[in-house]
């Protein structure tokens, strides 16, 4: 239920640039995903909710995460949202759509949960 | 993106007004779908998934009526259960900022909570 991720991609058929096809300036979502689990890793790590520090956290995640993708030095733009709600039974859903080139972008969504709260962080790269 | 044609880099660098992503003009969109798809609604775990791809969809085909010519466009829904639970989403963009921009909503009622964020990233 929760993190759930989708993609709505357009249709056309789109032409890559030469520079833009090798494995070096793709969207690599193994890649993003292990970025993604290190920042969430570094910036909670252990602690237990605290309504006072969700604030913080939350900009340490998602700075984390952008300042590991810009030294990939890939030629895309980033977007990065990143959730963190207490745990109480309550339910969440996310669900993403987009309109760009399938070919060349992608997202990455990592759930990661520890005994008091859910943090859900996507990652959206748009190549240029 | 949609004609093939334009899949092409053009090398133009700025939008014209008339294409930019407006913000304003966006925020407006989400609200109006927000309160059309969940006014009256209550949080159902069964129904929410299909609910929240549903309000993605829909924002995401509006957003494309509006014309901004050239613009790769993401949107995120969020659909939360109203328990008294503490809730918090930041998003941090890596673009371009003289052509790049967001809008944000937020619908609450006494059962559930929702946030859409879209975002327009142009394509030179």
């Amino acid at each position: 239920m929760l993190g759930e991720q989708r993609e709505l991609l357009c249709e056309a058929d789109s032409i890559m640039d030469e520079f833009n096809t090798g494995e070096e300036t793709a969207f690599v979502v193994d890649e993003v995903s292990s970025i993604i689990k290190e920042s969430v890793e570094g910036a909670i790590g252990g602690n237990a909710y605290q309504h006072n520090r969700v604030n913080q956290w939350t900009t340490n995640v998602v700075e984390q995460c952008l300042s590991q993708l810009t030294k990939l030095g890939k030629p895309f733009k980033y977007i990065v949202t990143c959730i963190i709600m207490q745990k109480n039974g309550a339910g969440l859903q996310t669900a993403s759509s987009c309109f760009w080139d399938n070919t060349t972008d992608g997202s990455c969504t990592v759930r990661w949960e520890n005994k008091s709260m859910y943090c859900i962080v996507s990652v959206f790269g748009l190549a240029i | 993106m949609e004609d093939p044609d334009t899949a092409e880099h053009t090398y133009i660098i700025r939008p014209n007004y008339q294409h930019k992503f407006k913000v304003g003009l966006v925020k407006e969109c989400i609200r109006e779908i927000l309160k059309e798809q969940l006014g009256g609604t209550s949080y159902n775990p069964q129904q929410v998934s299909s609910l929240c791809r549903s309000v993605a969809d829909c924002i995401k085909g509006k957003l494309k009526e509006l014309g901004f010519d050239r613009y790769k466009m993401v949107v995120q829904v969020v659909i939360g259960e109203q328990r008294g639970e503490g809730v918090k989403m930041a998003a941090r963009c890596f673009w371009d900022a003289d052509t790049d921009s967001y809008a944000q909503d937020v619908f609450m009622n006494d059962s559930l909570f929702c946030v859409a964020a879209a975002f327009g990233c142009f394509y030179y």
